[in-house]
């Protein structure tokens, strides 16, 4: 099952993707291509994404392939931005580029979970383009806000993919293209630390709640993106991920 | 009330960014700050007056204690998208005393998610205004007053500081922004009280306790 959230006739509402329509609780249908997407967050959810937790992306950057402590960040929620949305890209930002990651949502209450129990916590998937804006990193909790928690500029969605049509989320081929021409291609299968390994750790020192998205970091793959282009962001399984540079 | 995001900034303190200033020249942080230094305490943090701290099991092996850094969050009635430092001000619907409680850490290279981010490490007091004036907030621990410290000390005073976060970031109506910690906040131990106080504030007490796992 797919479930998205999206504004209807002034609410926000989830509805389920059944065939080409997204139902509504009421049974009302939507068609796709009307939808108002909204990223599929629940109020109050904490967002956590990862950095360098592709060893080939880390390779590129010049950072040693795996860290002596997981590079996690946290986001707000005015970062977010629905699917077919727009991300502003700043008149200086030359160094503006998308990254494709696959979003585990929490289902159900975590604390201290283990390795081998963790994927039993996920309640689903989608994706993230979790872009970045290199001019902007300072070395104060880097990746600082000014990069990575920018208005509309985490473009989330379209929906979210119930966990048990993701038989092994780390099996994964993800992908963005902008304009039709691939510059990121990949696998989950090369994380560093998995859905399953991120639970556990996080769990571990912190309560993860229903709704709580993992972001779990990109693989290699840094193209620089104009004003203009269109960036699709795509995971086996799970679906695409549209959103629109514009100018800020 | 809190329904959004709780965001605060570190390196706000006149002091702290003085002691500082030689180290911003070195790796890893190779310059000193220019924007805000962020971080969030997501909604497992948040507790309320009187309820008591876990303190992890390693607190009493590698640390001793849990810093306890007073400060004020002020809490967002209007959503504030690059505005001026007045318009910032307007904005805020109420503020409230809040203990923004980590594990001891030295570094401000790598966001400190596992420091900085276990359940209850964030007490907050009751709602208040935010007083115009000066605002002196002062820390006891069992009793005996142990740090006190005014938000003149600010690098970025509040109106400042909202606004400069609002030029990338919107402070939406629900958001809570803490606007600053001071960087030689006290230490408590497990078994210990804290108290923080402030004119115009309803006082805000918690414990610090064990964390039994289960």
């Amino acid at each position: 099952m797919k479930r998205a959230r999206i504004l209807h006739q002034g609410n926000e509402a989830w509805a389920e993707l059944v065939d080409d329509q997204l139902r509504l609780p009421d049974g009302t249908g939507v068609a796709i291509a009307d939808a108002q997407w909204l990223a599929p967050v629940t109020p109050g959810a904490t967002i956590f994404a990862l950095g360098l937790n592709y060893a080939d992306h880390n390779k590129e950057l010049g950072f040693s392939a795996k860290q002596a402590t997981p590079l996690v960040f946290l986001k707000g929620h005015a970062t977010l931005q629905g699917h077919g949305g727009t991300t502003p890209r700043p008149a200086d930002a030359n160094q503006m580029h998308p990254e494709c990651e696959l979003v585990a949502i929490i289902g159900r209450t975590a604390r201290n979970v283990s390795e081998a129990d963790a994927l039993t916590y996920v309640g689903g998937y989608t994706i993230a383009n979790d872009y970045a804006i290199r001019e902007y990193l300072e070395n104060y909790y880097r990746p600082n806000a000014r990069v990575k928690n920018r208005d509309h500029a985490t473009p989330l969605g379209p929906w979210i993919v119930d966990a048990a049509d993701v038989p092994d989320p780390q099996l994964l081929k993800l992908s963005t293209t902008v304009n039709g021409t691939v510059v990121q291609h990949g696998s989950t299968a090369d994380m560093i630390l998995s859905v399953a390994g991120l639970i556990a750790y996080l769990s571990g020192f912190m309560t993860l709640s229903p709704g709580d998205m993992i972001l779990t970091g990109t693989p290699h793959g840094v193209h620089f993106v104009a004003v203009g282009d269109t960036v699709v962001s795509e995971i086996e399984g799970v679906g695409q991920l549209v959103n629109h540079v514009v100018a800020a | 009330m809190i329904t959004g995001c709780t965001y605060g900034v570190v390196l706000n303190d006149r002091g702290e960014r003085t002691a500082l200033a030689t180290s911003f020249k070195s790796p890893p942080y190779k310059a000193p700050p220019e924007a805000p230094v962020v971080y969030i305490k997501p909604r497992n943090c948040i507790t309320v007056e009187g309820a008591a701290i876990s303190a992890p099991e390693f607190a009493e092996t590698e640390v001793d204690a849990l810093e306890v850094a007073a400060t004020i969050a002020v809490v967002f009635a209007h959503d504030l998208t690059k505005v001026d430092a007045d318009a910032a001000l307007a904005g805020i619907g109420a503020a409230r005393l809040a203990i923004d409680v980590c594990v001891p850490h030295a570094s401000y290279y790598r966001p400190a998610i596992a420091e900085r981010c276990r359940d209850g490490f964030l007490p907050l007091g009751e709602s208040a205004g935010l007083p115009a004036g000066s605002i002196q907030i002062t820390t006891f621990i069992d009793d005996v007053k142990a740090h006190s410290w005014s938000l003149d000390y600010l690098v970025r005073p509040i109106g400042q500081l909202i606004s400069d976060l609002s030029q990338f970031m919107t402070l939406c109506a629900g958001d809570a922004l803490l606007v600053g910690l001071p960087g030689d906040a006290p230490q408590a131990g497990v078994g210990q009280t804290v108290r923080v106080e402030a004119e115009g504030f309803p006082t805000l007490t918690t414990r610090i306790e064990s964390e039994a796992r289960a």
